[in-house]
C-alpha cells in the first residue's frame, strides 16, 4: 500500500519491482501448500499483470502457491464464458479495447464523426456480453472486476479539454457496467479513486509497449493493480477494535490543563482533523467496530469531556474507557479483556511515539499507529488506513449487535464458573439456542464467522469461498450454525459447525465460536445437536492446536473421554454426555433434519 | 562492471528460473530453451526497471545474449 503523506508508527508496503514479482513467483513454485487456482482474463497480453498478480497474491496467501491461467488474446469476454479449469477466484481486466478495438492503440479503424456512433453502440454491446459472461462466471468463482483504466484516445472533433457527447456516452456505458457489478454479491469491483492515488491516471499507457508487444501498460501501473486486484481476491481479515489515546488524538489539547471546556475538535484553529477523527471513529462504531479510550488523565474529567454534546463520536459507541495514571499497554490489556479479542485484531493510535512503542512492545501483533498531530495531510492519510484495516465488504446483523452484548457482559458479570451463582445464572439467563442444519453455503456470516475466529477454532484452518463451497458441497457434508440470545439481547450467529456425516462416522472439520459467546455451554449442546441428529455413539475431529485457541482446548481437556486416533481427536458421546454440564438453553431446531422441536433436552 | 554484472544475473535468474548464476554468463537465445518471446520482453523489462534505461527499439532483436544486453547497459551508464 503506497499511501503518500502517510507517517503511521508502522510502515506501508512498497511497490513491487518486475525482478522481486518473478523471484516471489519462483519460490512460490517450490511451495507444497494446496494451489491456489485463478483465472486472469484480460484482452491484452497478460506478461506483467499476471507477473505481478501473481507476486501479490502470493504474498496474501504464501502457504498457497499460485496458478494463475489466462485465456486468448484480445477475447476477454470469451475466456470469462468458455475457460474451464476450476478455479477459486477470476480477475478480469476491461480496457475499452476489449469493448471495441478502435479504442485502444492498437486499433486501427475509422476515427471519424461518422464512426462515432458506431463506437458507441459497439461499445454498449460488448459491455452487455460482458455483463453475461460476469454474471455466468461469477455464478462459478467469485470475481474481482477493473473497469477501464487507460485513457481514451484522441478521437472525436472537440479539443482535449472540452468534454463531447460522445465520451459521455462510452463513459455512461462504463458506469451503468460498473453499477450492476458494484451491487453483485459475488462480483468485487476495484475502486476507481484509489486506484487513481496509486497510479496516475496521466502515467500509465505506455504506447510503446503496447505497440510492440500488445501490453499496454506501464510497470507501475501494472504493479498498482494487481496489488488492488489481489486484495479483492484474497483480503486481509479486518481488525475488529481500535482504542484511541484522548490528548492531542481524539481531540487537541492536555485535559488536565485546560479542563473539558478547554479540548478542542472544531474547524477553526488547526484542530479540525481530531473532529475528522472522532467522525472516522463514529463511522467505524456504527459499522460494528469496537472502540474504547485508554488515556493517562483523571477518570472524572474524563467522563465529563466525553459527556460534551458536541463530541462526534457519541459517548455510548465507546466502551470501554479506561482512564487513569498506569501504563497505556495495563489499560490496553483491560480493554482486550473486556472485548475478549486477541492484540492481532487491535488498531491502537496515540500521538505519542513512546506509548506508542511501550504498548507495541507489551502487546506483540497489536497495529500501533501515531495520530500526525501537526499535519493534516497525513491526518487524512491516516483515516483512509484504517479504512483499509478495518474495512469488510458486506455488514451483517451481529455487527450491529457486538457492542451491546459487551455491555451488557460489562454490565452484568456472570459469576465465576463452578460457583452456585454461575448455575443460577445461567438456569435464570433465559438462554435461547438456534440450531440450523440449513446447509447454506451462501450465508456470508458463516464463512466471515470461520475466518475471524482466533480463539474457539478447532484447527485455525482459513477458507477462501471456493474451498468453503467444495466441504460443503461434499456427499453427506453437514452445516450447523447456532444462534444465540438471552435476556439480555440477541447475539446472532455465534457458531459454526461443519463436517460430513459417511458410513465411516461423523468427522467435524471446523468448528468456531465467537468470544462473546464463551461460558454459556453452547459447545456442549451444540456437539449433543451432532450426536443426536446423526444418531453417533462417536465422533471425530479435525482438531490442532493452535497458538490461540486456548479456550477450545481448555473444553477438550474438561472432556476426559477424548482420545487421539487417526481420523482426528476422537469423541464418543457417551462420555460427552457424561461429563455433560446442566443445559439451560430453550433450543429451536431448524433445517431440513428437524421440524421446528423446541424445548429442553 | 561488477555491480551491473551482478545486477543482470539477478535479472536473468529472475526470468529464467532454471538457470544457475554460473551459467547466465552464457546464456543466449540459442542456448536457453525457455528464451521465447514472452521471456525476451519480460527480460528487456526487467532489465530497463533495473537499470532505469530504457532500451532502444531499434536494438531489441539484438539483445539476445548475456553478453549483449551487458554491453548495452554499461554503455548506457557511461552515456
Amino acid at each position: 500500500m503506497r499511501i503518500p503523506d502517510w507517517r503511521g508508527f508502522c510502515t506501508p508496503s512498497p511497490a513491487v519491482k518486475l525482478v522481486e514479482a518473478l523471484e516471489i513467483g519462483r519460490r512460490a513454485r517450490a511451495a507444497t501448500g494446496e494451489p491456489l487456482p485463478v483465472l486472469l482474463a484480460c484482452g491484452f497480453t497478460p506478461l506483467h499483470v499476471a507477473t505481478f498478480l501473481g507476486a501479490h497474491l502470493q504474498r496474501r496467501r504464501p502457504t498457497r502457491p499460485v496458478q494463475l491461467f489466462t485465456g486468448l488474446f484480445g477475447d476477454l469476454a470469451g475466456t470469462l464464458e468458455t475457460h474451464g479449469t476450476p478455479v477459486e477466484a477470476a480477475v478480469a481486466v476491461v480496457e475499452w479495447s476489449d469493448l471495441d478495438p478502435r479504442l485502444g492503440v492498437r486499433g486501427t479503424g475509422a476515427w471519424g464523426p461518422s464512426a462515432l456512433p458506431d463506437v458507441i453502440a459497439s461499445v454498449e454491446r460488448a459491455a452487455g456480453r460482458l455483463r453475461a459472461a460476469l454474471e455466468r462466471r461469477a455464478a462459478q468463482a467469485p470475481v474481482a472486476l477493473a473497469l477501464p483504466t487507460l485513457p481514451l484516445p484522441p478521437l472525436g472533433h472537440t479539443p482535449g479539454g472540452r468534454a463531447s457527447a460522445f465520451e459521455d456516452d462510452l463513459d455512461a456505458a462504463i458506469q451503468a457496467l460498473g453499477a450492476w457489478a458494484v451491487r453483485h454479491p459475488r462480483i468485487a469491483l476495484v475502486r476507481a479513486r484509489r486506484l487513481d492515488a496509486l497510479s496516475p491516471p496521466g502515467e500509465r499507457l505506455d504506447v510503446a509497449a503496447e505497440v510492440r508487444t500488445g501490453f499496454p501498460y506501464r510497470l507501475s501501473h501494472a504493479d498498482a493493480l494487481a496489488e488492488l486486484l489481489a486484495a479483492l481476491v484474497a483480503p486481509a481479515d479486518p481488525k475488529k477494535g481500535l482504542i484511541t489515546d484522548l490528548d492531542d488524538t481524539l481531540w487537541r489539547g492536555m485535559l488536565g490543563e485546560v479542563g473539558s471546556a478547554g479540548v478542542r475538535w472544531e474547524l477553526a484553529g488547526a484542530v479540525h482533523m481530531h473532529g475528522a477523527f472522532q467522525q472516522c471513529l463514529a463511522a467505524l462504531a456504527e459499522s460494528g467496530v469496537l472502540v474504547a479510550i485508554a488515556s493517562k488523565n483523571d477518570p472524572g474529567r474524563v467522563d465529563e469531556a466525553l459527556r460534551r454534546a458536541d463530541l462526534r463520536v457519541p459517548r455510548e459507541r465507546i466502551f470501554p474507557v479506561e482512564a487513569g495514571w498506569g501504563p497505556k499497554s495495563a489499560a490496553v490489556t483491560t480493554i482486550l479483556h473486556a472485548w475478549n479479542v486477541g492484540a492481532g485484531d487491535v488498531v491502537f493510535v496515540d500521538d505519542s511515539a513512546m506509548e506508542l512503542a511501550e504498548v507495541a512492545a507489551a502487546h506483540p501483533g497489536l497495529e500501533c499507529v501515531r495520530f500526525p498531530v501537526e499535519d493534516p495531510g497525513a491526518a487524512w492519510a491516516l483515516l483512509e488506513r484504517l479504512r483499509d484495516l478495518f474495512g469488510r465488504p458486506h455488514l451483517s446483523a451481529e455487527d450491529g449487535l457486538r457492542l451491546a452484548s459487551l455491555r451488557e457482559r460489562a454490565a452484568t458479570p456472570a459469576p465465576a464458573a463452578g460457583t452456585d451463582g454461575f448455575e443460577t445464572f445461567l438456569a435464570e439467563v433465559q438462554a435461547r439456542l438456534t440450531l440450523d442444519d440449513t446447509p447454506d453455503a451462501d450465508d456470508p456470516r458463516a464463512l466471515e464467522l470461520v475466518n475471524k475466529t482466533n480463539q474457539w477454532t478447532l484447527n485455525g484452518r482459513r477458507f477462501s469461498e471456493a474451498q468453503w463451497r467444495r466441504l460443503l458441497a461434499e456427499p453427506g457434508a453437514f452445516l450447523l450454525r447456532v444462534a444465540y440470545e438471552d435476556r439480555f439481547g440477541p447475539l446472532g450467529t455465534i457458531a459454526v459447525l461443519a463436517g460430513k456425516a459417511s458410513p465411516d462416522g461423523l468427522h467435524v472439520a471446523v468448528w468456531v465460536m465467537s468470544c462473546r459467546a464463551f461460558s454459556r455451554r453452547i459447545e456442549h449442546q451444540a456437539l449433543r445437536h451432532l450426536f443426536r441428529r446423526f444418531g453417533a455413539a462417536e465422533l471425530t475431529l479435525d482438531y490442532e492446536r493452535t497458538d490461540r485457541n486456548g479456550p477450545l482446548q481448555e473444553f477438550l481437556a474438561g472432556l476426559p473421554g477424548w482420545r487421539s486416533a487417526p481420523a482426528g481427536t476422537c469423541l464418543r458421546r457417551a462420555d460427552l454426555e457424561a461429563a455433560c454440564p446442566p443445559l439451560h438453553h430453550a433450543v429451536v431446531a431448524t433445517g431440513p433434519a428437524e421440524a421446528g422441536k423446541e424445548g429442553i433436552p | 562492471m561488477t555491480d551491473a554484472r551482478a545486477r543482470l544475473t539477478r535479472c536473468f535468474t529472475a526470468v529464467f528460473p532454471q538457470l544457475t548464476d554460473d551459467a547466465v554468463p552464457t546464456a543466449a537465445l540459442a542456448t536457453v530453451p525457455a528464451w521465447d518471446s514472452i521471456a525476451h520482453v519480460t527480460l528487456l523489462a526487467v532489465v530497463e526497471e533495473e537499470f532505469g534505461t530504457p532500451v532502444d527499439p531499434d536494438e531489441i532483436e539484438h539483445l539476445t545474449s548475456f553478453d549483449a544486453l551487458l554491453h548495452a547497459v554499461t554503455r548506457g551508464a557511461a552515456a
